[in-house]
């Protein structure tokens, strides 16, 4: 276990002392509190909106911060980092995991930061307090970045980074629209993971409650998902040459 | 192989009975090691390795030489486990090549280092560190003395993305030693280093062997470097080996009949000989070294007549090739062999 989270360790500090993502976070702060100006605009409906915008804001960052990690393992795999380590003492299936920690504590503590950032706004904005169906659609939210992150290693370690995100992306795109997609089997296969387990906008905005147990659920079925893909992709990984 | 070619059996060939010692005197084996690179789009196959057969003895600082594309990085890649042969078998230190345990005993630097670019050198040594299960205890101090001995402690709290090559060759040799292995296993380890980091490497290198009887195996081009570091060597072409052996052994092979006359503060006896000889060079503190590579019965007696009248002062010797004349001659040979 210290193997892995050696590994990790050094995947979340490499991604979050990047500038980029404090750029990222302050992007979306600011377009979360401009959603206070369309109270014309949206009739009167600017809270529910801002509740919207951030939620929506934070899947983007939490895709977007997997999607740089699909530029990053090809290129540690490419650049001899990746063999360096693997060197050492350490199992390719525990690279991986050590790289799916990484990536999803990073992803985790960002979309945190996002979420706290989120809340101040609303509070004062609308000195309203947080209702509670909002912390849970926003932690779900959050917790999305395990199955999404899991996504985001499978196809950076079998690709190299000119498809790798190309990949990703399409795979959360159609990992969203589950719903609509799951009557093509062909392309939903039952192998991506519904991403929209963990989508509870609506809920949200009219703070309909959610059960903690369906919250407890929802996360233990993304971990599973997420050693599913795991050792997927690792059976793919243990027979690759690494240059 | 022709005639004449030194061949791999320079160490001793193993035997059914002695297994056990050999596993004890080896720390590298591999037999009829095979690679062939091929991809999905092009179903013919590149040979990069055919059947390689060495073994290297503990204790050695062993240079494995070629010229580009020859197989040696493809060699030291499978030795540690990172791509799969097409065939044959290959232990280090007595273990199976992809043996996950066995990389505690090794140290490793890749031929172009490179590291998590957000991370201090102290930071990811830190992480190496823990791959290699050294006790948190003591980590922290060996990470530091690492950093002292390749000179980086000044960087030890500055990202790795900002380092130079040679400062991320430093790290990379820090990285190798930092558990004291008992086999080096160093891939082109003074290449972008300037000729005071190249010394201090050597200097390195030799320590792990000379003070921790670490054995080294190490692939360069810079073939004076290994000359003078290695005890034994051997030489790939195009993914075969073409000979293997003592340093020592290879370069006496071919110049039986030669002679090296080494003359000190003895201006005479270099005017002397110097019109017979092959080649002339001039040392340090006013020494000369001159190589006769055919002795006529009468310069063989001005030598020693020479030799007789100003005693330690002029030195006989039998001459040896040089490793780059030896490694171009094999190269060439085995080029118009296969042409």
């Amino acid at each position: 276990m210290s193997e892995i989270m050696a590994i990790a360790s050094g995947t979340w500090k490499n991604i979050l002392r990047m500038k980029v993502v404090y750029f990222l976070i302050l992007c979306v702060w600011i377009l979360i509190g401009s959603a206070a100006l369309y109270e014309v605009l949206s009739m009167g409906q600017h809270k529910p909106l801002m509740i919207d915008v951030s939620l929506a804001l934070n899947a983007v960052a939490a895709a977007l911060v997997v999607i740089s990690i699909t530029f990053e393992i090809p290129r540690e795999l490419r650049q001899g980092v990746a063999s360096t380590l693997l060197t050492k003492s350490l199992g390719r299936t525990q690279y991986l995991a050590g790289k799916l920690i990484g990536i999803a504590v990073a992803a985790i503590v960002i979309c945190a930061l996002i979420t706290v950032g989120s809340f101040v706004i609303f509070y004062y904005t609308f000195t309203e307090s947080i209702a509670l169906p909002m912390f849970q659609a926003q932690l779900l939210q959050i917790l999305s970045i395990i199955p999404m992150a899991a996504i985001g290693v499978f196809f950076a370690t079998l690709f190299p980074e000119v498809v790798a995100p190309v990949l990703t992306i399409i795979a959360i795109w159609f990992s969203y629209s589950v719903g609509v997609l799951q009557n093509i089997p062909l392309l939903y296969g039952g192998i991506l993971p519904n991403l929209d387990l963990f989508n509870f906008r609506s809920q949200a905005v009219y703070h309909a409650d959610i059960p903690w147990s369906y919250v407890g659920l929802v996360t233990l079925w993304g971990i599973a998902f997420a050693i599913f893909a795991l050792m997927l992709t690792s059976l793919f990984f243990k027979v690759k040459d690494i240059k | 192989m022709t005639e004449g070619r030194c061949k791999p059996s320079v160490f001793p060939p193993r035997t059914d009975t002695g297994r056990e010692d050999t596993l004890d005197n080896f720390v590298i084996e591999t037999e009829n090691l095979t690679k062939d690179y091929s991809s999905w789009l092009r179903k013919a196959k590149r040979p990069a390795l055919n059947n390689l057969t060495i073994s290297i003895p503990k204790g050695s600082v062993f240079g494995f030489l070629g010229p580009n594309g020859a197989g040696k990085t493809t060699t030291i890649k499978i030795l540690m486990g990172l791509i799969r042969p097409t065939g044959g078998m290959a232990t280090v230190l007595g273990k199976p090549y992809d043996d996950v345990e066995v990389k505690n005993r090794i140290g490793f630097l890749p031929d172009s280092p490179a590291f998590t670019p957000q991370l201090s050198a102290m930071e990811f040594l830190d992480v190496c560190a823990r791959l290699l299960k050294i006790p948190s205890s003591k980590r922290k101090q060996r990470v530091e003395e690492v950093l002292e001995i390749v000179r980086m402690a000044p960087h030890a709290k500055s990202k790795v993305g900002t380092f130079s090559r040679g400062m991320l060759q430093r790290v990379g040799i820090a990285q190798a030693i930092l558990n004291s292995p008992e086999l080096l296993i160093l891939d082109e380890p003074l290449l972008g280093l300037d000729p005071y980091g190249r010394q201090e490497f050597k200097e390195i290198i030799l320590e792990q062997r000379d003070k921790f009887g670490a054995s080294v195996f190490f692939s360069s081009h810079i073939l004076s470097d290994v000359e003078e570091i290695c005890d034994s060597i051997s030489i790939l072409n195009k993914g075969r080996l073409l000979c293997a052996g003592k340093l020592s052994d290879l370069l006496s092979r071919d110049t039986d009949n030669g002679v090296l006359v080494k003359i000190r503060q003895c201006d005479d006896a270099v005017k002397a000989l110097m019109t017979d000889a092959d080649n002339v060079q001039k040392k340090e503190n006013d020494e000369w070294e001159l190589t006769f590579k055919t002795l006529s019965p009468e310069l063989d007696r001005k030598i020693n007549e020479l030799s007789a009248k100003h005693g330690e002062a002029v030195k006989r010797l039998n001459a040896r090739e040089d490793l780059e004349s030896f490694f171009f001659g094999k190269i060439e040979e085995d080029n118009l062999e296969n042409s």
